[in-house]
C-alpha cells in the first residue's frame, strides 16, 4: 500500500500520444462518414426526405403565410371554427369528459378592465415553433413559407408536441373515427383525409388550398379558393390571411395600421398570426 | 468469496411458496397482456389521458424504471473507472437489474406511443435537436451495451454447456466489459439527464422551464439505482438462503447510496430555494398556487418525496445503527425507490395539470388537466412490473448472476 502513495508521475511515452491522436482523429474521420458521408447507413433515407420537402416548398418560396385576427371586429359567432371542422374532417366534441377540441377555438373573454370580447385562436404557426423542436422523428416540421406542417405518416403517436405547444394547439387522434362529422355538408365538405387513430394532429391554415392556389397563379388571401376556410366564412371580416412579406398584402398593412400583438411573445415562438386588440385595450 | 457459490448449485425448488409466487407473477402478467390487446385494440381512447394531460402514469413508469436501472453504469464506473474491484461481485446483478429496468421502459413506451408500429421511425427519421430523439437513441444503445455485458452471464448458464464456441465468444466479449462499460457510462450520462431535459426545455410550462431538472434526475438515479441493486441482492439472499454478494459491499453501496441521496435532497432544496427567492415570476407562483390548492402536491411533495424518500433512506443508509442490519438496508431501498416513482409522477402530472395560459394579459385559463389513470393504465403498470419480477425470479434462479468471476 505505501507503494501507491508515492508520487503520481505524468508518463506519456511517443507511442501514447500517436495512439491518442490517432483515435482522436479516426472518430472525427468515422463520425463524418457515418454522419453525412457516403457510409451513412440513412443517407438516403436523409436525402428522400430533404428532397421531398424541398420539392413542396419550391413553389411558393419567398412567402410567409400569416393570418391577423381582429379581437376588436370579432363577435363569437364560432363559424370560423365550424367551416374548419367541415374542410379539414376535424372531430369536435366538447361535451365529453375530455372535449375533443377544435382546430381553431373560440372562447370568451375578458380584458383587464372587464369589458368582454371573443378570442380564437388556430395554430399560430410559429417561426420558432417548440412542436418542431422536441418531435424525435421530424414529423413536424417548417416549410419556407412560414407553415408548421405535419407528416401523418411519419408521426409516431408520442404526443410531446401536445406537451410543448405553449398554445394547446394540439390534437390527438386517441381513436379511430367513424361516424359522419355533423359540420358536413352544412358548413363545408371535407377537402383532406381523416386522420388515423394514432397521430397528433393540428390546423395546417388549409395548406392544400395554399399550395394548389398557388400552383394556379391564385392569391392566398386574395382569391376565395387559396384562402384558409376560417378566413372566408367569416362574416364580420375579422380575419385576414396574406403574405407576411409582401408589404402590399392585407395582412402587411393592417399589421402596419392597427394596434398588433402576437401570443406570449416572450417565448421567442415568432408566431405568424397577429391579433389586433380590442379598442378599450387589454 | 466466489468459492462460496461454487459449490451446490441447488438454488431453490418448486416449493408452495415458490409456487405460489410463480402463480402471481403470472397473474400479473395477463392481467398485463389483456390490458395490452385492449390497449392495441381500442386505441389509447381508453386511458385517462387527454389532449391537456397527454402523458401520466406509463410515462412516469418509463422515467422510474429507467432512473432505476441506473445502478448498472453507476456500478460499473466504480468498477472499472474508479478501480474499486472489490465490487466486481455486485456487476452482473446490477446490470441484470439495469436491463430489466431499460427493457420495462421500452416495453410501456411502446403501449405509449399512438403508432406502436412506427416504433421504429426514431432510428431512420433524425431530429437531433430533439430530446425525445436523444433519448430513444440512448436507451436502445444502452440496452444493446447491457446486452453484450451480459451475454457471458447467459453463456455460462447450463443451457449452453454443450456449446463449446458460445463460451469461447463470450470470453472475448467478456474482455471487452470495461471499454463497453465506459461507454455505456458516457449513454447512460447523457439520456438520464436528458429525462429531466425532456420537461426542463419545455418553455410554456413554467414550473417545469429550469435548467436544474436534468440535474435532480439524473443524481436522484445515480442515488437510488445503486440501492435498488442492493436490496434486490439481499432479498435474492433471503429467498436462496445462500450469501453471495459479501456484506461488506453491500454496506459500502448502501452508504455511497446514502451520500448521493443527501447530495440530490441538497441539490432538491437548492431548487426549491432559487424558484421561490430568484426565479419566481406570477406565473410559477401562480402554477404553485393552482397546484397547492386544487391537489395534494405539497403533501405529496413534502411527505413523499422528502421525508419518504430521501431523509428516511439517508438515515437508514448512513447511521451505524441501521445500517447493519440488511432490513433496515432493504426497507430504506424500497422507500427511495417510491420516492423516485412519487417524484416522477409528480414532475409529470403536476406540471400537466397547471393549465397553459397564453391568453394576452386577459382572464380566460384552460380548465386545469384532471387527470388519474384509467384501469387500461394499472393493468398495464400490474404487467409491467410482473414482467420485472417474473426476469428477476428466473434470473436468480436459472443464471449465474452472483460469483463465479474466475475472468474477469
Amino acid at each position: 500500500m505505501s507503494k501507491k502513495k508515492t508520487k503520481i508521475k505524468l508518463e506519456l511515452s511517443r507511442r501514447d500520444v500517436l495512439f491518442v491522436g490517432g483515435v482522436a482523429a479516426g472518430s472525427v474521420i468515422a463520425a463524418q462518414l457515418l454522419t453525412t458521408g457516403p457510409l451513412s447507413p440513412f443517407a438516403s433515407f436523409k436525402q428522400e426526405q430533404v428532397e421531398g420537402v424541398e420539392e413542396s416548398t419550391e413553389a411558393t418560396t419567398g412567402h410567409h403565410w400569416g393570418m391577423v385576427i381582429n379581437l376588436d371586429k370579432c363577435i363569437g359567432c364560432e363559424y370560423c371554427l365550424r367551416a374548419c371542422s367541415a374542410t379539414n374532417d376535424v372531430w369536435v366534441d366538447e361535451q365529453l369528459d375530455r372535449p375533443e377540441k377544435p382546430w381553431n377555438i373560440v372562447v370568451e373573454d375578458k380584458t383587464s378592465v372587464d369589458t368582454p370580447f371573443f378570442f380564437s385562436r388556430p395554430c399560430l404557426h410559429c417561426g420558432d415553433a417548440p412542436c418542431v423542436e422536441v418531435c424525435p422523428v421530424q414529423a413536424t416540421y417548417h416549410r419556407e413559407d412560414g407553415l408548421v406542417v405535419m407528416n401523418y405518416d411519419r408521426c409516431i403517436g408520442c404526443r410531446y408536441c401536445e406537451i410543448a405547444c405553449p398554445y394547446d394547439a394540439r390534437k390527438f387522434n386517441w381513436q379511430a373515427r367513424t361516424e359522419v362529422n355533423p359540420y358536413i355538408p352544412t358548413w363545408g365538405i371535407a377537402e383532406v383525409d381523416r386522420r388515423p387513430r394514432g397521430v397528433v394532429e393540428k390546423c395546417t391554415f388549409c395548406i392544400h388550398r395554399i399550395d394548389a392556389g398557388v400552383k394556379a397563379g391564385l392569391t392566398p388571401g386574395e382569391d376565395r379558393e387559396a384562402t384558409p376556410a376560417c378566413v372566408n366564412i367569416c362574416p364580420v371580416g375579422a380575419r385576414i390571411f396574406g403574405d407576411l412579406n409582401d408589404p402590399n398584402s392585407q395582412v402587411s398593412q393592417a399589421i402596419d395600421i392597427e394596434a398588433t400583438i402576437r401570443l406570449r411573445e416572450e417565448l421567442g415562438t415568432e408566431p405568424s398570426v397577429y391579433y389586433v386588440i380590442p379598442k378599450e385595450g387589454l | 468469496m466466489a468459492t462460496q457459490s461454487l459449490g451446490e448449485r441447488k438454488l431453490f425448488s418448486f416449493s408452495p411458496a415458490m409456487l405460489a409466487w410463480l402463480g402471481l407473477l403470472g397473474l400479473c402478467i395477463v392481467i398485463g397482456l389483456v390490458s395490452a390487446f385492449q390497449v392495441f385494440w381500442n386505441g389509447l381512447y381508453i386511458t385517462n389521458m387527454s389532449d391537456s394531460v397527454p402523458w401520466g402514469l406509463w410515462i412516469t413508469i418509463d422515467l422510474s424504471s429507467i432512473a432505476l436501472g441506473a445502478g448498472a453504469f453507476t456500478l460499473s464506473a466504480v468498477v472499472y473507472l474508479f478501480g474499486l474491484k472489490r465490487f466486481q461481485s455486485i456487476i452482473r446483478l446490477a446490470v441484470f437489474v439495469g436491463f430489466i429496468g431499460y427493457s420495462s421502459a421500452l416495453l410501456t413506451l411502446v403501449m405509449d406511443i399512438g403508432r406502436p408500429d412506427r416504433f421504429w421511425h426514431p432510428w431512420v427519421y433524425w431530429n437531433i435537436h430533439s430530446v425525445l430523439w436523444e433519448i430513444t437513441w440512448c436507451i436502445t444503445i444502452y440496452l444493446t451495451i447491457m446486452l453484450v455485458e451480459f451475454a457471458p452471464v447467459i453463456a455460462e448458464s447450463r443451457l449452453f454447456n454443450r456449446y463449446n464456441w458460445v463460451r469461447t465468444a463470450a470470453k472475448y466479449l467478456h474482455k471487452a466489459a470495461p471499454v463497453l462499460a465506459l461507454f455505456g457510462l458516457l449513454i447512460s450520462l447523457l439520456h438520464q439527464s436528458s429525462l429531466g431535459a425532456t420537461y426542463g426545455i419545455v418553455k410554456s410550462r413554467p414550473i417545469w422551464f429550469k435548467p436544474s431538472m436534468p440535474i435532480m434526475f439524473i443524481l436522484s438515479a445515480v442515488a437510488v439505482g445503486p440501492a435498488l441493486t442492493m436490496a434486490v441482492a439481499y432479498v435474492a439472499e433471503w429467498v436462496t438462503g445462500k450469501r453471495t454478494i459479501p456484506h461488506d459491499i453491500m454496506r459500502a453501496i448502501a452508504r455511497f447510496s446514502g451520500f448521493a441521496i443527501l447530495v440530490y435532497g441538497y441539490i432538491r432544496f437548492w431548487d426549491l430555494a432559487a424558484v421561490t427567492y430568484y426565479g419566481r415570476t406570477p406565473s410559477v407562483s401562480e402554477s404553485f398556487n393552482i397546484l397547492n390548492q386544487q391537489t395534494p402536491y405539497n403533501f405529496s411533495f413534502w411527505i413523499f418525496e422528502i421525508l419518504l424518500g430521501v431523509v428516511l433512506p439517508a438515515v437508514l443508509f448512513l447511521t451505524p445503527r441501521f445500517n447493519r442490519n440488511p432490513a433496515y438496508l432493504v426497507i430504506g431501498a424500497l422507500f427511495a425507490v417510491i420516492g423516485i416513482l412519487i417524484n416522477r409522477w409528480n414532475v409529470t402530472v403536476g406540471g400537466l395539470f397547471v393549465p397553459l395560459s397564453y391568453s394576452p394579459g386577459t382572464q380566460y385559463q384552460l380548465p386545469p388537466g384532471k387527470y388519474f389513470p384509467g384501469l387500461p393504465e394499472w393493468g398495464i403498470a400490474v404487467g409491467i412490473i410482473g414482467y420485472a419480477l417474473t426476469m428477476l425470479t428466473l434470473g436468480i434462479r436459472y443464471l449465474p448472476l452472483f460469483g463465479n468471476d474466475q475472468h474477469s
